[in-house]
């Protein structure tokens, strides 16, 4: 019977072009916004690699701040020592601009063992950052006092930077750069990675380094992680103080609402990205419907000739949903052939495993799409009475 | 071999009932070739339909090869049909998109016979009507006479013991018509296939064994 499936719609292929035209776009449309929903979900379903549950971020102006270093760091000390004794208040760090969720961004390059590693993102952060975020150590340790003497300056990496520079092997103690020994980076230790950019967004490369004198003038944020008890008198009594201290208008931004903000900047063009798509499949549904509607109104004396011939009802509708999924699989074919181009080609620079399972989650859509469709229109040709269709041919 | 008893058929709408059948009774012996004539709108196609199991009486009994066919699921009546009765049109009814043997082979599709046994028997059929030479032939490239020929081999390739045909001569002229009949009489004589021949041809009604005749749903002859 498949044989001769076949061969009918071979025979018929310049009928079919529409049918296959359809199951091709719906397949690609289908395997693009698979690829998008697997990459994001396989980025969703990672670790944060912090916590950012009552982080408040301060951020202020430092102009009004003295130029001198050995005064500012004098002027942060005493800061930090107020607002340690403050009882709301958990642990405190001063950071860089570019805070997790901040929509600031600094990054730097490295060569290491010839390997070229550019956009690693650089946080300057305080001794206390790590307590603020919770993070958690997987290597080696946090920053100490000591480090100050440290001849090479210290960072702290991730996790996946530091496989792609040394594999499984302990990183902590390592020197890295391919520059001469004093300026080379020391790696004192190694973080789980760290999505500072949403939770769709993929945790890239990054270094902590330690804000020391030499610059601190750049603190520009305060970051606290306040108790729960910490509410709005709280907020209010903060800001005052900081702006009283800051000689400046000072922000307060709560990170868990600024985490929420930077995911909407996916999830909206996500979703609106599955809307037109599913408008576009509701069409191609409709038209599926359409067209194997017709066809089977088209082929009514067939049907007939069929019933006449020795088929059952069930053989029939069988038959007219073999045809759409022996059409389908042409499509599917030939879509594979496009899909597969791009973990071949590394289009985009997302994993492999991204656009294969894309690929099998299209495939299986395509088919329940098109089961879905045939159903209904290969009961109907079941159900045509074959004395009438004979006549009416 | 088919029995006929009181056999009716009438069609419903809404509003109009109208009578197609009336109580016919007719029994048609094993090898017989018989003709069916009538005006037209007299009921001779439903009564060839209800003969090959397409259309249900709304009353009366209908047996063929002695088996009440009435209590048969949809299934079993399908097999029915594929292995006892063979069918030809006035309108052929090909599939225009398959090739000659492709067509004639269809009913073997329905049989589980394997690819090798389909193309022998299909050929055999074809040899049978002369149209050995035209198998990969699409029938939109064949005359009339020679679709017609492609029908009845579709008829006979599996054999059957009945064949119901439609106004086989009806859409083709004199010459054609009588090879057409020639070859149904051959297939009546020789094979001992029983053939049911519906006409308004009266001279190819007499070269069958017997004539009835049809008039307002009733028989008159």
């Amino acid at each position: 019977m498949y044989k001769h499936l076949f061969k009918l719609i071979w025979n018929k292929r310049k009928q079919n072009i529409l049918f296959l035209s359809e199951i091709l776009i719906s397949f690609l449309v289908v395997f693009a916004v698979f690829s998008y929903l697997t990459y994001y979900y396989k980025n969703y379903i990672k670790p944060l690699g912090f916590d950012y549950d009552r982080v408040w971020a301060v951020s202020y102006n430092s102009d009004q701040l003295s130029k001198n270093a050995d005064s500012l760091n004098i002027f942060y000390t005493n800061l930090n020592k107020a607002l340690k004794a403050m009882p709301e208040i958990e642990a405190i760090s001063f950071s860089s601009s570019n805070y997790p969720y901040s929509s600031s961004f600094m990054s730097t390059g490295l060569t290491q063992g010839g390997k070229k590693f550019n956009q690693i993102s650089d946080f300057n952060v305080g001794s206390d950052y790590q307590k603020v975020w919770n993070i958690k150590l997987i290597d080696g340790r946090w920053f100490s006092p000591e480090d100050l003497i440290s001849k090479n300056k210290e960072i702290i990496i991730n996790e996946t930077f530091s496989k792609e520079m040394f594999g499984t092997a302990k990183t902590a103690g390592k020197l890295i750069g391919d520059f001469d020994d004093k300026r080379k980076f020391k790696i004192i230790g190694v973080v789980n990675d760290f999505k500072a950019n949403g939770d769709f967004v993929p945790a890239n490369n990054l270094m902590f380094s330690r804000l020391d004198t030499t610059n601190l003038k750049w603190a520009s944020t305060l970051l606290i992680r306040v108790r729960e008890t910490a509410g709005a008198s709280f907020e209010s009594k903060l800001y005052k103080f900081m702006a009283t201290m800051m000689r400046s208008a000072v922000e307060i931004q709560h990170v868990d609402e600024m985490r929420d903000a930077r995911n909407k900047e996916t999830i909206i063009p996500m979703l609106l990205f599955i809307i037109v798509a599913g408008f576009l499949i509701i069409n191609v549904a409709l038209g599926l419907f359409g067209v194997l509607w017709y066809n089977i109104n088209k082929r009514k004396g067939e049907i007939g000739l069929r019933r006449a011939i020795g088929a059952s009802g069930i053989s029939v509708s069988t038959q007219m949903v073999l045809e759409s999924l022996i059409l389908a699989t042409i499509s599917v074919l030939i879509g594979c052939f496009f899909a597969v181009q791009f973990p071949l080609l590394n289009v985009f620079d997302v994993a492999s495993g991204v656009y294969l399972i894309a690929i099998l989650l299209s495939v299986l859509f395509i088919y329940t799409l098109v089961i879905a469709c045939s159903l209904y229109p290969g009961r109907q040709a079941a159900a045509i009475h074959p004395a009438i269709a004979l006549h009416e041919d | 071999m088919i029995r006929l008893k009181n056999i009716e058929k009438v069609y419903r709408t809404a509003t109009v009932e109208t009578l197609a059948i009336n109580r016919i009774n007719l029994d048609i012996a094993r090898g017989e070739f018989l003709s069916i004539m009538g005006p037209s709108g007299c009921g001779k196609s439903t009564l060839l339909n209800i003969m090959g199991l397409l259309d249900e009486p709304s009353k009366g009994d209908i047996k063929i090869d002695d088996q009440d066919i009435r209590s048969f699921s949809d299934k079993k009546l399908a097999n029915f049909r594929n292995e006892k009765l063979g069918f030809i049109f006035q309108s052929y009814h090909l599939i225009n998109d398959l090739q000659v043997l492709d067509n004639v082979e269809l009913p073997l599709l329905y049989r589980n016979s394997s690819a090798k046994e389909r193309k022998a028997l299909a050929t055999e059929a074809l040899e049978k009507v002369g149209l050995s030479n035209r198998l990969k032939h699409f029938p939109t490239q064949l005359s009339g006479g020679q679709r017609q020929r492609v029908a009845i081999a579709r008829a006979i390739v599996g054999r059957p013991q009945i064949i119901l045909a439609d106004e086989p001569t009806g859409n083709l002229d004199s010459a054609m018509g009588n090879e057409i009949m020639e070859i149904l009489i051959n297939l009546n004589k020789n094979e001992g296939t029983t053939i049911v021949m519906v006409t308004h041809d009266e001279s190819m009604a007499h070269k069958t064994h017997r004539l009835v005749r049809l008039f307002d749903g009733s028989q008159v002859q």
